[in-house]
């Protein structure tokens, strides 16, 4: 192996596939093996069985689409406001004078711990799980967003004033577009985070969704169950990191090339 | 007519808890003609890209005014226009859109954006790049880009801040040619920096030779060669007397700053 040297993609694939195979592979030794009690490890076969239940006899999809639409909710609601005051801190210091010290303090504040404040000012209703969300994505976003704007390159900044630009043509024709790509980037990763903010919410005062069905199953000894609802948040966590990358790509094809 | 008037300009960095202000720039006094081709001709840290600066409205002086046509400078603006040393095309814009930047910024027309920046893209030599982006041109044709966005915008003076610095001989030296044939064709006011004897020389029609830190300028130079200029030019015996005259005076100052460091 050479440091940094490049590998065709049709290894990249074989490699990354490989250690998925591996790894059931281990798995299964393990519990097949009955090297593992399934008491506290169901084998990958049981699992399969168990989702494929979930599915059919208990209505998992709906917990499932419900789970998604909270994320997408709180994550949605929390970028609106984020990436435009993001926005403004970057581009304006007074701005983040006032608002930065708040926000990296609150950045550090648990969004897992205000559930039980959550519950008493907002029920356990939907609300509640989208505040959780919410507060998990806010501050980071805000923060990141003001990280990328400020960081603009001056030289561009400063050719956009000597060609006639002014203050808002430069936020505007400067700042944004320039940010965009690493904005974009921001939301990918923060949505991601918003996925362990989702099950914590769910674990704690639920009725529904993917992390209600694992604590239910955790009642019955059900690994199997459990297994397979980390593995669902797995698969769509990475169908929507492939998408957003994807649309990435296509909007901002200029800072790849 | 004199179109800028550098009116005793200096500048000083004010210093932090640990270290002297830094005076960058002595008062210093320069007078350009309309349609003047100025080269700045300095040794690197003399302050000649901070006067450049001053000039553009990027920077303030702490004494001192710069007038363009009688008003006096405060900010920056589309009659100065700028190429700079680094690469500052737009990297979310094609050839085309940098361009049209600053035309943009004016509100003019589609239609005629379109038209101003055919021309310019054909007077750089980029046709067929215009939907090209900045990372798929090479540092020439980037620069070449940058100057036809600067030119577009119709600018009453043009500032170039060692605009070919980071370019390899051959390339600087096509580039001087360049500039130089749209200044003739154009008849612009240029402003020209540079710490590139030769270069100074060949596109210029007159040398201002700045000193060693802090800066003023020391001398001014007629560069007494004909137009149109080919490149030869840089081997006739009057090319090479004023080099030589110019490296003489560049030299001490180069001394001078390096004396001052150790």
């Amino acid at each position: 192996m050479t440091p940094l040297k490049p590998i065709s993609g049709a290894r990249k694939v074989v490699y990354g596939v490989a250690f998925f195979v591996l790894f059931v592979a281990a798995w299964g030794a393990a519990t097949f093996g009955g090297f593992v009690s399934p008491t506290f490890l169901a084998d990958p076969l049981t699992m399969v069985r168990e989702g494929h239940a979930l599915f059919a006899k208990y209505g998992f999809a709906r917990d499932v689409a419900l789970t998604i639409w909270r994320v997408v909710g709180g994550f949605v609601l929390a970028g609106v406001v984020a990436v435009p005051l993001g926005i403004a801190m970057g581009a304006y210091k007074p701005i983040e004078a006032f608002f930065e010290p708040f926000v990296s303090f609150a950045r550090y504040l648990p969004a897992s711990a205000f559930i039980p404040l959550l519950i008493l000012w907002a029920g356990i209703g939907e609300l509640q799980k989208l505040l959780v969300i919410f507060i998990g994505s806010f501050f980071q976003i805000v923060l990141m967003v003001a990280v990328t704007v400020g960081g603009t390159r001056r030289d561009l900044v400063e050719a956009a004033y000597t060609l006639g630009a002014d203050a808002r043509g430069v936020v505007r024709r400067v700042l944004l577009p320039n940010s965009a790509p690493a904005i974009a980037e921001t939301l990918r990763l923060v949505l991601g985070w918003a996925w362990t903010y989702v099950i914590v919410a769910e674990l704690i005062g639920a009725s529904s969704g993917i992390g209600h069905m694992i604590t239910d199953s955790q009642a019955l000894l059900n690994t199997g169950q459990i297994i397979f609802g980390i593995i669902v948040i797995g698969m769509i966590g990475l169908v929507s990191d492939f998408a957003f990358k994807w649309a990435n790509q296509r909007l901002f094809a200029w800072s790849l090339a | 007519m004199s179109r800028l008037a550098i009116d005793a300009v200096s500048r000083t960095f004010p210093g932090g808890r640990r270290h002297a202000p830094t005076v960058a720039l002595e008062p210093t006094t320069l007078t350009v003609a309309d349609n003047d081709f100025i080269s700045i001709l300095g040794p690197s840290g003399c302050g000649k890209s901070t006067l450049l600066r001053i000039v553009a409205g990027l920077d303030v002086p702490t004494s001192g005014r710069v007038f363009l046509d009688g008003a006096p400078v405060s900010a920056p603006g589309a009659d100065r226009g700028m190429v700079f040393q680094s690469y500052t095309l737009f990297p979310w814009l094609t050839v085309r859109q940098n361009i049209c930047f600053g035309l943009r910024e004016k509100g003019v027309a589609q239609v005629r954006q379109d038209e101003i920046a055919a021309r310019y893209v054909q007077r750089v030599g980029l046709r067929g790049f215009e939907n090209h982006y900045p990372k798929m041109l090479s540092g020439g044709m980037q620069q070449r880009t940058a100057i036809a966005r600067a030119l577009a915008n119709e600018p009453k003076i043009l500032l170039l801040d060692e605009p070919f610095g980071a370019l390899d001989n051959q390339t600087r030296g096509l580039m001087q040619e360049l500039l130089l044939g749209i200044w003739e064709v154009e008849k612009k006011t240029v402003l020209f920096v540079t710490h590139d004897i030769e270069e100074a020389i060949f596109v210029g029609g007159r040398v201002a030779v700045m000193t060693a830190r802090p800066g003023s300028i020391k001398s001014e130079t007629a560069v007494d060669l004909p137009h149109p200029r080919h490149y030869t030019i840089k081997t006739t015996p009057a090319f090479s007397a004023l080099k030589a005259r110019l490296t003489e005076e560049i030299r001490v100052e180069a001394l001078r700053a390096s004396a001052a460091v150790v």
